[in-house]
């Protein structure tokens, strides 16, 4: 009951946000915190509740946004079109990494998604059909709404927190499955999962591809907002590692750990980018490094683990002393 | 026959910890395994499971050679276990604990609960379904491990010192749970270096020493077996200890 009543502030917020606070550098910083939540959920299914931290992501985000742009600068159809392709293409690839790296332990998965992820950007970056360097742009003028290439971030905001709240829901109604059950239990001891008959490897899998059509589903939608991909911002290392640390930051996990963790980094670091401009960047990098650092040492289950820790049974008492 | 091992080497490197063990399991057994430490019980145990690669030699459960099949697909076969240092999963509650063994036999989250539900009612444990599992000392979490084990609805069930660390009157109750299980049809491995436990429970002993089987038998045949109680005191102690009953030198606490 208490948990409906804060879904219910918290949709309504969001609903009302860009109404209230519409000036279009507000209106963009939402849809911006809306898209880097649907990232960071995303990846919360596999590095939240699989415990498998894969600092590849943007490999599927890459997919997402390619295959979008592609599906206009190669076919001159409505990006839309390309949405499905990207996500049969990051599931593909979530597969092929997935099947050799998730029975090794967590490190070698973790160093296999960046290598993964940092060759295929330099094979675009060396592909003259994906634009080689300067990338796929998207219609300049939309031809129709199709095209979902608006001037105001108004609608993208609402199509995003669309997909947010379908991305949530699944993840949710996951958690609440016998596959939710299994990734927590594999998380905390593979081992003794295992012994109970839950198929570690393919539960890891399937959260893995899971996680990765849902990352595509951002790329795309980040590629249709800004109307363009190019390697670094399609399949650069500081987008992985960005929705890295907004799931950590928020609490992996946990359900609006995500949404929490890209509610607080992407307005400090667009406030940051709009004051130094482009020596910004430099900044990102020093505050993303410091917060690692702070996840590391003071909070590792992230910032809502604070709340949900409080608001559990706290009376041990007795069960020290099970029969 | 329900389990059968062929010939089991296990070896660390060069290191054989389990060499050359052959047990055979009817329905209706309780099968004790003791050994001092390092004897290679829970190494044996390990490879009957599924956990670790046999060097060389075959599992088979009623016929079938599981040795290839991976530890989960043995647990759909009926082979549950226990880990001497319990595995609790730290995360969750001790009811969910439990419903990860259920979900073995069903995939709907509700069936999985009450049959949680009902397995720690028969453990004793009802009272502590909702608290956090990480809240539990030793016994609750040895108790724990046999409860997710039966909710798998095993026909074998492997204990490893289910009982270790806890005191004279709760080893009275895990006796008695083990009892009941084992009434339930249930056939048993245990793992024990309490005696008493494997002389009031087993119906057969299998004694390691070294990796190597030295001796088998009834409880009180193995434990009268000198060769037993050499490797258990050593050579000279063995001598010295001559004309007392073996259960005794053995120790475990008083029940
Ligand atoms: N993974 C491993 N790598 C190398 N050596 C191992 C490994 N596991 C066990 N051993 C060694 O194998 C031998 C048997 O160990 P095991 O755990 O099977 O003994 P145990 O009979 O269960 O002893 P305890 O009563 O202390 O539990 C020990 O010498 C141990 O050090
Ligand atoms: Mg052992």
């Amino acid at each position: 009951m208490r948990r409906l009543i804060w879904l219910s502030v918290v949709a309504a917020i969001a609903i009302a946000y860009p109404l209230l606070l519409s000036s279009p550098f507000q209106q963009r910083l939402g849809a911006l915190v809306l898209l880097y939540a649907i990232a960071a959920s995303a990846w919360n299914i596999v590095g939240g509740y699989a415990g498998q931290v894969s600092v590849g992501h943007v490999v599927f985000f890459g997919c997402g946004a390619y295959a979008a742009m592609g599906s206009y600068a190669k076919f001159g159809l409505s990006p839309l079109f390309g949405v499905p392709g990207g996500i049969v293409i990051a599931v593909g690839l979530a597969a092929i990494i997935g099947v050799p790296t998730l029975r090794l332990s967590g490190h070698y998965f973790s160093m296999a998604t960046i290598a993964v992820a940092e060759t295929m950007r330099l094979i675009v970056t060396n592909t003259d059909w994906l634009g080689a360097a300067v990338g796929l742009s998207g219609p300049t003028v939309p031809r129709n709404i199709f095209d979902l290439s608006f001037l105001s971030s108004l609608p993208y905001y609402y199509l995003f927190l669309v997909i947010l709240a379908v991305t949530l829901f699944i993840t949710w109604w996951m958690t609440n499955s016998r596959m939710g059950f299994y990734l927590r239990a594999i998380k905390d001891s593979e081992r003794a999962a295992r012994s109970l008959g839950a198929p570690a490897s393919r539960t890891k899998l399937y959260a893995y591809m899971l996680s990765a059509a849902f990352t595509s589903v951002a790329g795309a939608l980040y590629a249709m907002m800004f109307g363009f991909v190019d390697p670094e911002s399609g399949l650069g290392i500081l987008i992985s590692v960005k929705i890295l640390i907004m799931a950590a930051l928020g609490g992996a996990g946990l359900l609006f750990g995500p949404l929490v963790g890209a509610a607080i980094l992407v307005p400090l670091e667009e406030i940051s980018n709009s004051w130094l401009g482009g020596r910004g960047a430099g900044l990102t990098f020093v505050l993303y490094g410091a917060i690692i650092v702070l996840i590391a040492r003071f909070q590792p289950g992230g910032l809502l683990s604070l709340f949900t820790r409080r608001r559990k049974p706290t009376s041990d008492t007795g069960a020290s002393h099970a029969p | 026959m329900l389990l059968e091992a062929r010939d089991i080497t296990k070896a660390f490197g060069s290191f054989k910890a389990v060499d050359d063990a052959s047990v055979t399991l009817e329905q209706g057994d309780i099968l004790g395994l003791i050994g001092p430490n390092g004897a290679g019980k829970s190494t044996f145990f390990n490879c009957l499971t599924g956990d670790l690669k046999t060097t060389s030699g075959r599992v088979l459960l009623e016929g079938r050679d599981i040795t290839d099949v991976t530890p989960e697909l043995r647990a759909g076969l009926g082979l549950a276990r226990t880990f001497q240092v319990p595995q609790t999963f730290e995360g969750m509650t001790v009811l969910e604990n439990v419903m990860i063994g259920a979900f073995l036999r069903t995939a709907h989250r509700k069936e999985a609960e009450t049959k949680a539900r009902a397995v720690l009612e028969r453990v004793g444990m009802s009272r502590l379904a909702d608290a956090p599992a990480r809240s539990l000392g030793t016994p609750g979490r040895k108790r724990l491990e046999i409860a997710r084990a039966l909710a798998t609805e095993p026909k074998v069930l492997l204990l490893d010192e289910a009982m270790a660390g806890l005191n004279a009157h709760e080893v009275k109750l895990a006796i008695d749970l083990v009892r009941e299980i084992h009434r339930s049809g249930i056939t048993l491995v245990i793992v024990e270096h309490i005696m008493e436990v494997i002389m009031s429970l087993a119906s057969r002993v299998m004694v390691f020493h070294q990796g190597k089987e030295i001796a088998r038998g009834s409880p009180r045949e193995v434990t009268s077996n000198p060769a037993v109680i050499e490797a258990y005191l050593g050579k000279r102690a063995a001598k010295a200890a001559a004309g007392r009953t073996p259960a005794e030198l053995m120790g475990g606490p008083d029940l």
